[in-house]
């Protein structure tokens, strides 16, 4: 498997995503820049430029229209995918942690940070295809997060849930339509940021991943805790893949922290994992940072990571990807 | 003459130049095999010069099924930073990286393990192994001595020394060789040219038949003390107490140098059982090893 090396960004990646028909893939980074990238050879397509803060998040909508991103200039703005032009931008009071389209692709969500004066909330934009520059300027939901701060959230199957991971290890599940508090479990260790959330291609089942350096597979519908998954470095990402049942779990030592441990590297390897089997099967070395993000495409023929460092890495699966099943799968 | 030549030179470029001003038209030519020749002809940017490009091609028709969706999104325009950039990946945003073998496998923790394995069994099986030096006895290798330059290896002949220096010098001064002890090497080993004494055999033997060998030493031994001790039963011509580098302190052994032999044999046998801070030493002739 020969990675594409997508150079693109001069700082940190936060957050790598593809489309829904597995063609563009879209990254952002701490350089305040969005990049859109085909996946099929690693062009740059363009950039979405606007943003004057890091870039924290960014997702696409089913149909690959537009683009959302949330960045810590306290803005969630949203583009056309096409010609990288700026549609609506939605001001807050603090910096956004994480935006996701629903499903159908008829709503946006979008994590604030909780910060001095504001507190961490969940917000809810209903999204119009018609006119797409004509964006309702009124938020359709709020929900107050009182208590731990969410960190990453999403809708589930059907957009019935928003369920949310906050920085002391609880998941939390959200009606939403109303916004009303379901369920709430503490599925990693206590005070352990869950980093990442990414969906099963249905949405029924999602999987968190945690500076605890675990990754969890939890059933939306009762949040109970199916599989598990254990490392030994913190985690900033964890991804379901489709076609085969695998899991991609990407993290490591944060840069600040290399120093203060005797290990022989930061551990900034892709490492997957068997879904159903739990067990560590092998890993994709090449970045020289912690992985911030790990994406899968839809189709199941590539992921993509992006690093500290940096560096977009476009892996194409190659046979040896496909054709590894465990004894008890053979027939 | 030169003004005849430069004409000539002139009016040959202006021929050249007339004639690359004309392109031959593209030709191209179908081949048996179902391949295709195409020679076309092109100007250097550069140099100016004609170039000729001869392609063999064959053309094979591969039918991809792509999601409309996905063809029309090939065709968009590049925007952003990328506007106006040529189609195909650029070469300051995209690269190829280094080939990875990426092979899932069962039980990989186990695998990685016996990987690293053989780098830590090596360091395991040294990590008791008892290292002794030939020439000192020491726990370091042979050729981290800090002796070796002063000693020869206890098995052959230990004690050969500077202290043999004076004979020698004696030895080659016969020669006429100005007081040097060097030898040239084609005359070593020849006893008339080198002495009769390096013919006697080995040029440590002479050295040894006067050596003793103390050991059992204390730990603050001082050379100094040792020689006063050693000192009384004749002249000596040498102490070497062998010293640990970083501690500074003896090692517990040391070598004792008589110019006459049958001193070093009266010392050997008096100083033999001899109590020295608080140990008792032993004194031995300084050993040839087999």
């Amino acid at each position: 498997m020969r990675p594409i090396l997508l150079s693109g960004h001069t700082r940190a990646l936060t957050q790598v995503k593809y489309s829904k028909d597995g063609d563009i893939i879209f990254s952002c980074a701490k350089d305040q820049i969005i990049s859109a990238w085909y996946s099929a050879n690693g062009e740059r397509l363009g950039t979405y430029t606007g943003h004057v803060g890091a870039i924290w998040t960014v997702d696409v909508d089913p149909t690959t229209t537009l683009l959302a991103s949330g960045a810590a200039d306290n803005t969630i703005r949203l583009w056309d995918v096409k010609t990288g032009k700026l549609v609506k931008t939605w001001e807050f009071g603090s910096s956004i942690k994480r935006v996701e389209f629903s499903p159908d692709g008829k709503q946006l969500l979008g994590v604030t940070e909780k910060r001095q004066g504001h507190l961490s909330t969940i917000i809810v934009y209903d999204i119009n295809y018609d006119d797409i520059e004509d964006q309702d300027e009124e938020h359709a939901l709020r929900i107050v997060v009182d208590e731990a701060k969410a960190t990453v959230a999403g809708f589930s199957y059907q957009s019935k849930y928003i369920i949310s991971g906050h920085d002391d290890g609880t998941i939390t599940q959200w009606d939403a339509k109303t916004g009303e508090f379901l369920d709430s479990t503490q599925a990693h260790e206590e005070d352990m940021l869950i980093s990442d959330i990414q969906w099963s291609p249905d949405r029924s089942y999602f999987i968190t991943a945690s500076k605890d350096k675990t990754a969890k597979l939890i059933s939306a519908t009762d949040l109970s805790v199916m599989k598990s998954y254990q490392t030994d470095t913190p985690l900033n990402s964890a991804a379901i893949t489709p076609v085969k049942d695998y899991v991609i779990l990407g993290g490591g030592q944060a840069a600040m922290e290399v120093t203060t441990t005797s290990a022989r590297q930061g551990k900034f390897e892709a490492r997957f994992f068997h879904k159903i089997f739990e067990e560590e099967i092998g890993r994709v070395r090449g970045h020289f940072g912690p992985l911030n993000y790990v994406a899968v495409d839809p189709m199941g023929k590539s992921y993509a990571s992006g690093g500290e460092d940096g560096y977009v890495r476009l892996h194409h699966f190659d046979a040896g990807y496909y054709n590894f099943t465990f004894e008890v799968e053979r027939d | 003459m030169s003004k005849v030549a430069a004409r000539t030179t002139d009016w040959a470029d202006d021929e050249d130049n007339e004639e690359t001003n004309t392109l031959p038209p593209p030709q191209s030519t179908k081949n048996k095999d179902g391949t295709e020749t195409i020679i076309s002809y092109r100007f250097d940017a550069d140099t100016g010069k004609k170039i000729k490009t001869t392609r063999r091609i064959r053309k094979t028709v591969v039918k991809q099924f792509v999601n409309p969706r996905v063809a029309e999104r090939k065709q968009w325009a590049k925007f952003g930073e990328e506007k106006g950039k040529a189609a195909g990946p650029q070469t300051d945003t995209t690269s190829i990286a280094e080939n990875i073998v990426f092979r899932p496998q069962v039980n990989w923790k186990a695998s990685q393990a016996q990987e690293q394995n053989p780098i830590e069994q090596k360091k395991a099986s040294l990590k008791d192994t008892k290292i002794k030096c030939r020439i000192c006895s020491g726990e370091h290798w042979t050729s981290k001595c800090p002796f070796k330059d002063t000693m020869a290896p206890e098995g052959e002949n230990a004690g050969a020394d500077a202290a043999g220096m004076d004979d020698d010098v004696g030895g080659a001064g016969s020669l006429g060789a100005g007081g040097s002890s060097y030898v040239p090497p084609h005359l070593r080993g020849k006893a008339g040219v080198t002495g009769e004494r390096m013919g006697g055999g080995g040029k440590y033997e002479r050295d040894d038949l006067a050596t003793l060998r103390v050991t059992n030493v204390s730990e603050f031994a001082e050379e100094q003390d040792l020689r006063d001790m050693f000192a009384r039963y004749g002249h000596v011509t040498r102490v070497f107490l062998a010293k640990d580098r970083e501690t500074g302190r003896a090692k517990g052994f040391a070598f004792v140098s008589y110019a006459d032999r049958s001193d070093a044999s009266l010392a050997c046998e008096k100083m033999d059982g001899f109590g020295y801070g608080h140990l008792i030493l032993r004194v031995e002739f300084a050993k040839k090893a087999t």
